[in-house]
Order: structure tokens, then sequence, then C-alpha cells
């Protein structure tokens, strides 16, 4: 098992930051995020709590080796769920793969919450764990290795891209 | 906005995206937490569901909703996430 984790400051209040975190996609650092669908949806009437199910669509180059070892395809799946509460200002979103996922289990947690210390800033924490299943032991270590590159690559990736988004929101006004 | 995993179901992702923007930012984040937008919600969500079966992944989606479900909400005497099992299962 390999984990990852980052953390960021976005120099934006929570409420913009988790108005435009549905609005991430599409963006050019994340090609690989070809569709977003919400599954489900609803507001917790006693807690206010939203929460959403969201089924999230990959098109990612794969190599070769590993295609041929997990008899992958191309199109991936993963399913998100988030959780917001908007009176504490937390937005927490857990997510993992739903394919390939008897080979290999990656799992995310996202959550942003509003600096203690400056309420115009919101801070980002992430955390991957990947995990290889038992029948390819042998190539665990490699494979393992393999998706935490990818993981991180795009982790970074995605952070710029969504610091685009906002810029670009919070320029045009779209978001106030 | 982002496609939808159903080409035909654009249309009906944008408008409700659409809403459902306005409403998170405009009442949701102000505190009034009623939902709205159903009724956009539930055509956008039949289109999906239709694709998601079309592409054979229903399965897999249930399959991860048997092992963490997807919490209901409290005081609702019938769960979206029933509707969609059933749909899964039933179909």
């Amino acid at each position: 098992m390999k984990f990852f984790e980052t953390s960021h400051i976005f120099r934006y209040p929570w409420s913009h930051v988790s108005a435009a975190n549905w609005r991430k996609y599409p963006n050019d650092n994340c090609p690989h995020v070809i569709a977003v669908d919400v599954l489900d949806r609803h507001v917790d009437p006693i807690t206010g709590i939203l929460r959403t199910e969201r089924l999230i669509t990959c098109q990612q180059n794969i190599p070769k080796w590993i295609l041929s070892l997990c008899g992958g395809s191309t199109v991936s799946y993963a399913r998100e769920i988030s959780e917001i509460d908007p009176s504490n200002k937390v937005l927490r979103m857990t997510s993992y793969n739903l394919s390939m996922n008897h080979l290999v289990n990656i799992s995310e947690t996202v959550t942003y919450t509003e600096d203690p210390v400056d309420s115009s800033k919101t801070l980002f924490q992430q955390e991957a764990r990947i995990k290889c299943g038992e029948s390819i032991s042998k190539f665990a270590n490699y494979l393992e290795d393999f998706f935490i590159a990818r993981f991180r690559d795009n982790a970074a990736k995605g952070r710029q891209g969504f610091e685009n988004v906002l810029d670009r929101l919070l320029g045009q006004g779209e978001i106030a | 906005m982002s496609q939808s995993i159903g080409t035909n179901c654009n249309d009906l992702k944008i408008e409700y995206d659409k809403c459902f923007n306005k409403w998170y930012s405009e009442k949701f984040l102000k505190g009034d937490v009623r939902p709205e937008c159903k009724e956009l919600f539930e055509a956008y969500r039949a289109c999906v569901l239709d694709a998601v079966k079309k592409k054979k992944i229903d399965k897999i989606i249930s399959d991860a909703r048997k092992d963490d479900p997807f919490p209901a909400a409290a005081n609702s005497p019938s769960s979206p996430l029933e509707d969609i099992n059933k749909h899964y299962h039933h179909e």
C-alpha cells in the first residue's frame, strides 16, 4: 500500500471555493476527466448538510504493459461522495475507482475548510491510498509506484486547473 | 459545464447544473437549505441512469453502493437511493 498527501491554501474564501468546486470541470489541466454526473443528492433536513454522489468518467493513457496485465480499458469510472456542511464551512469529498478495482484500489479524500487564521482563504488537504490486490502481488510494487506517480501528477495539475477555474469564475463575476 | 456520460443528457445536465449552481450560491450558502431544482434533477437523472445501463456500468455502481451505501436523507420515507437500486435491480 502507498500513500500520498498534500495540502494547499487557496486565496479565496471558502464559499467561493466550494461553489467553484461544482464547476471544476472541464478545465484544460484535467483533460482526462471527460464526464461528471450526479447520481444522487439530498440535503439532510436536520443537519443542513448537502450530500452528493457523482460518477466521474475518465479517459487516460495507460501503458500497454498495465493494460495487458490488468485487461483494463482506457475509459475508467470513479464514484465520489461529498458532504458540505455550510454552517461549519467544511467540504469533504471521498472518491474511489470503480474500474479495475479487483486489481487496484485507489481512494482519495479531499477537504476544503475555512482558514482559521484568515477567513479570506481556504485550506485544502488531499490524501490518497493506493493498494494493489493479492492476485498480482508480484507486480504490486511496480503498479503501486505507477499509480502513485500518476496520482501525484494529476493532483498537481488538478490543483493548478482549479486555481485557473477560480480565477476565471471570480474574474468574470460568475461567483460573487 | 462538464459533459455528461450520456451525450444525449448534456442539455438536461446544463439546465440542471445552472439551476443547482444558482441555488447553491444564492440559497444554500446563505442558510436556506431547502432543496430546489427537483424536476430538472429527476429528468437529468433518468437520462443518466439510462446511459449508465446502456454502458453496462449499472452493476459496478450498485455493487459499490452495497459496500458503501450513499447515506439516505433523514426523515425521508422513500430514499432516492432505493429508487435507483430498484431501477438497477428490477428493470
